[in-house]
């Protein structure tokens, strides 16, 4: 571990842009949860699946119904909510959870949906909106946090790297990105155990690149480059006060800090039982909520894990063909993952201040095409929301009974992004400057909560 | 459309009611009227503009600007021992003769016309073509007219979906960027070519400006011809049905009524029957008297050089966002239109100001604002402009693919550092690091690799030649990675680092550590 005298981290981190973090969410706070007894929400786990998950083989099974295909579904925790029989565990979670049925959405493309689901807009010529980890982040962030206020684990950004952009809130709200190292992963689980059969298992381990410093490097190297550096950014910087030169000392302060910090270890999931690591299965988007879970005890706002694969390589949840195999398999690696994340934030008290939301970019066709496959389908699908400031143990919405129109209370991208925010009990109206000068509301103007998701 | 041409009017007023065209001045004569213009401006405003660049920061200011990377030792070593009195202008032409400055040029002009093209896996992959289209503009040096004529009228071949338009050398990406969408090449050819955002005005009456909506449609209409049926999402956008030459309206969504085509200006064109719709609004935009074009193209270029245009953000001319300087920016448009367009004149007549070869140290309290140009301010460097800068100072050598150098293999140390130091920043003055870069520098195995005595070839070559003295090794360093001497200060301070050596090795790896502090530094991974 590296340590520098506390003079020059001073130093380095004395320039800081950042100050206080954003104003007004204390005061808010306090009114909206006054006499509520509860803690004020602090941080927002996404899990995030890249691809866009089919509804009817997750959360609105349509058993029975042709377009119902194979899938069978089960009883869950809340009589009379029945959700695939795929999802076991979070069967037994539903009291928790709040799942929505009537996502009516626009965007049918990869790209256009994935920033609009995760920015809250649609994308629209030169406004860069910054995605959820970003102004969440911003807004959540502690003040003195060692730890970036958005982390993003094993993201596949191809499908649109600006929907992982801090857009127009600038850099410093950029995700940390962590991707997963270790062996091949194992094929996905199959049993109704959810883990792995194995003798021993992947170690899975995450890495956030460049943070430890070379090998080749010792400490009372890295400390004397770190004093000289110093020294040379005072004399260059203090002549020549522009943002470019602040912001590179500043973000090195960061860094360094980081470096430093109790928090990353965070990142040695060794530190956890076989056991506990076992309920959240041996699958890196398992770990990865493992990982999650240790970046919220540490304060760290906004925290996403990404399903994007099944683990096994392939299109992920974008089964065009071979739906049912695809979910399916994809499902044996989420359910313990979730379900073991739900369980430990529950048992540490965190749960009522960390909001859990699952989604992808839109739903699947429930017609079922010629490959045993379901398509693009934004009209009418599902997204579930748990811990703080919902409401659990209810479903939202409904679509019609072939499941290709919502039936009631159907909910877009800008109710969707309302109700997030005010989960986590943010004003949706808090807003920021663009980079074309109009400011932006953190949920675009006239976005509806869906207010019986609210606590 | 009176209020259109009010506007017109008060833009052009110097161009409509001069009886001659305007005198045709030397790049010398119209830098020394700019500066002349600074001047009052700063005494005006009772700014003390900041001390003129030593040769040490202007020979490394013109290297990143022109040729994208700083200058090599040998270079700035050149450089620093011509007294020829000429010798910046001498610099800047030989710059401009360069294929790094066609590259260079490239790249920032890329930027410019097809910003969103890496956000999205269907268009990345069309970068490469058009990189390759503007280069062979750029280094034929073909007037900038010519170049937004050919953008504007580009061949869009129809394409068969199953075969995705190829990425040979073609403009296409200007129209695939934008889906062929009317609206979205309205929006995109007003604001890159004459600067004017129409954007909100596609869905409503802008607010704060003189646009309405159907001033919009009415420069979409256009486009109209390329008007395509709905697309399927998920292959490369292609042209599905061939573009409709005889369509000069378009359907407002909105309200459905119909809009003709007419320019910006509020005129209609006089329509001939073989008059192609895209040809008719690049000849007008491109004309001598278009009201924005040249100043937009001034702007442009005045910006890449001092870090903000003078009318700023740089595609927001209007009303309610004044020049800061307006007889500045008319001169250049005045002398960038007399020049026919050529772009290197601009380059020369910029660079060849006082206003672009002043310190960016501050010397005086009143140096703040930047729309002052009194003291040149700190940029961020483009990814490119980085890479290839650290390849200079580290000898680091790049391999390129001979049949378009500038596909960049994503798995190369130069594709890993462009993805990871890719900004959204829209000026270079609003430049930030974030905390991935900066633990990339300081911990990464580029930077580890060219600051360790063992792998570094500039180290190597600098530690092993045997005839230089400590303070002859270090001035080298100093050189190869921030084009300039150590001042005595950084002198007595890196000898500090370097006393306790007492074997080769430990001195090696003491110049090591001096090394990954200057590529650290601010100063490093700026331009100033």
């Amino acid at each position: 571990m590296l340590k520098f005298p506390r003079r020059k981290l001073h130093l380095l981190s004395g320039l800081s842009l950042l100050g206080a973090s954003s104003s007004g969410w204390l005061p808010q706070l306090a009114a909206s949860i006054a006499g509520t007894g509860r803690k004020p929400p602090r941080s927002c786990i996404l899990l995030w699946m890249s691809g866009g998950p089919s509804q009817l083989d997750t959360f609105d099974p349509k058993e029975g119904h042709k377009n119902g295909g194979p899938t069978k579904s089960i009883e869950t925790r809340v009589p009379g909510v029945r959700i695939a029989e795929s999802l076991p565990k979070i069967a037994g979670m539903t009291d928790q959870l709040a799942i929505v049925r009537s996502m009516a959405t626009k965007e049918g493309d990869h790209s256009r949906a994935t920033y609009n689901l995760r920015t809250g807009y649609t994308p629209a010529g030169p406004l860069q909106y910054p995605a959820m980890g970003a102004f969440l982040g911003k807004e959540l962030q502690p003040k003195d946090s060692d730890l970036p206020a958005w982390i993003s684990i094993n993201p596949f950004q191809a499908l649109n790297p600006a929907a992982w952009s801090p857009g127009f809130l600038g850099p410093s709200w950029s995700p940390l990105v962590v991707a997963s190292e270790g062996p091949p992963p194992a094929p996905a689980p199959t049993d109704s155990q959810g883990t792995t059969a194995s003798a021993s298992p992947p170690d899975i381990r995450f890495e956030v690149r460049n943070l430890r410093r070379p090998e080749t490097v010792s400490s009372e190297q890295a400390q004397r480059r770190l004093e000289l550096l110093s020294g040379f950014e005072q004399d260059f910087v203090a002549s020549r006060p522009d943002l470019p030169g602040k912001s590179h000392i500043d973000s090195y302060g960061r860094a360094v800090r980081m470096m430093n910090s109790t928090g990353i270890d965070a990142f040695a999931l060794d530190q956890e039982t076989a056991a506990v690591r076992d309920t959240y299965g041996r699958t890196a988007f398992g770990q990865g909520c493992l990982l999650a879970r240790r970046l919220v005890e540490r304060g760290v706002p906004f925290v996403e894990v990404s399903l994007s694969s099944d683990e096994r390589g392939g299109l992920g949840w974008d089964t065009h063909a071979e739906n049912f195999e695809g979910v399916k398999s994809l499902c044996g690696v989420l359910d313990p993952a979730w379900a073991a994340l739900l369980n430990d934030l529950k048992q540490r008290g965190l749960l009522e201040t960390t909001l859990v939301v699952w989604m992808g970019e839109f739903g699947r066709t429930p017609q079922i095409n010629d490959n045993a496959g379901r398509d693009h389908w934004p009209a009418s699908w599902s997204v579930v929301l748990g811990g703080a400031g919902i409401r659990g143990g209810q479903v939202y919405g409904a679509t019609e009974a072939d499941g290709v129109a919502v039936a009631d209370k159907p909910l877009k991208v800008t109710g969707l992004m309302a109700t997030i925010v005010r989960a986590l009990a943010l004003d949706p109206e808090t807003s920021n400057p663009s980079n074309i000068g109009r400011p932006i509301p953190l949920a675009d103007h006239g976005a509806e909560a869906a207010g019986e998701l609210l606590l | 459309m009176t209020a259109a041409w009010a506007l017109v009017c008060i833009l052009c007023l110097p161009l409509l009611t001069a009886d001659d065209p305007p005198r045709v001045l030397t790049e010398q004569q119209t830098a020394d009227q700019i500066d002349q213009l600074f001047q009052q401006h700063w005494e005006a405003v009772e700014v003390r503009p900041a001390e003129p660049a030593s040769d040490e920061e202007f020979v490394r200011r013109v290297y990143l600007d022109l040729a994208g990377r700083i200058p090599s030792i040998s270079e700035v070593r050149q450089f620093l021992s011509d007294t020829a009195p000429d010798r910046r202008q001498q610099l800047v032409r030989q710059l401009l003769d360069g294929p790094a400055f066609v590259r260079h040029f490239t790249i920032l002009w890329r930027n410019t016309l097809i910003p969103e093209a890496f956000d999205d896996i269907r268009t990345r992959q069309l970068v490469p073509g058009f990189e390759a289209w503007l280069w062979t503009h750029f280094s034929g040096g073909t007037p900038w007219d010519q170049v937004v004529r050919e953008i504007i009228t580009a061949p869009l071949a129809t394409a068969n979906p199953q075969q995705p338009l190829d990425s040979a050398s073609s403009p296409a990406a200007f129209f695939l960027l934008r889906d062929f969408k009317p609206e979205e090449l309205a929006s995109g050819t007003s604001r890159a070519f004459l600067g004017v955002r129409l954007d909100c005005a596609q869905c409503h009456d802008h607010p704060f400006d003189r646009w309405k909506q159907h001033e919009f449609w009415s420069l979409a209409a256009f486009y109209s011809g390329l008007q395509q049926p709905e697309m399927t999402t998920e292959s490369l956008p292609g042209l599905l049905r061939p573009e409709n030459l005889k369509s000069h309206s378009i359907v407002v969504p909105a309200t459905g009524a119909t809009v003709e085509a007419k320019f910006l200006t509020g005129a209609a064109p006089d329509w001939k029957p073989t008059d192609a719709p895209r040809q008719v609004l690049a000849n007008w935009i491109t004309a001598p008297d278009n009201p924005w074009f040249a100043r937009m193209a001034a702007n442009q270029v005045w910006a890449l050089f001092m870090g903000q245009g003078i009318v700023h953000p740089v595609n927001d001319f209007s009303d309610a966002n004044p020049p800061s300087h307006p007889q500045v920016l008319q001169l250049l448009a005045e002398q960038f239109t007399a020049h026919n367009f050529d772009l290197r004149f601009l380059i020369r007549t910029i660079t060849a100001t006082r206003v672009y070869q002043l310190s960016s140290r501050q010397s005086d309290p009143s140096q703040k604002e930047p729309s002052d140009f009194s003291r040149a301010a700190l940029r961020g460097l483009t990814p490119e402009q980085l890479f290839d800068s650290l390849a200079e100072a580290t000898g680091f050598y790049q391999p390129y693919r001979s049949e378009n150098p500038f596909i960049i293999a994503a798995d190369t140390p130069r594709g890993r550092f462009l993805e990871l130091f890719r900004s959204s920043a829209e000026s270079p003055l609003r430049k930030e690091t974030t905390i991935l870069q900066a633990l990339a520098m300081m911990n990464g195995d580029f930077i580890n690799t060219a600051t360790a005595p063992e792998s570094s070839r500039t180290l190597r070559s600098i530690v092993d030649f045997p005839l230089m003295s400590q303070d002859e090794r270090l001035e080298s360093l100093f050189l190869a990675a921030l084009s300039r001497r150590p001042t005595a200060a950084e002198q007595e301070r890196c000898r500090t680092v370097l006393k306790d050596t007492s074997t080769p090795a430990a001195e090696a790896a003491a110049f090591g550590d001096i090394f990954w502090v200057l590529l650290n530094s601010s100063e490093f991974l700026l331009n100033h």
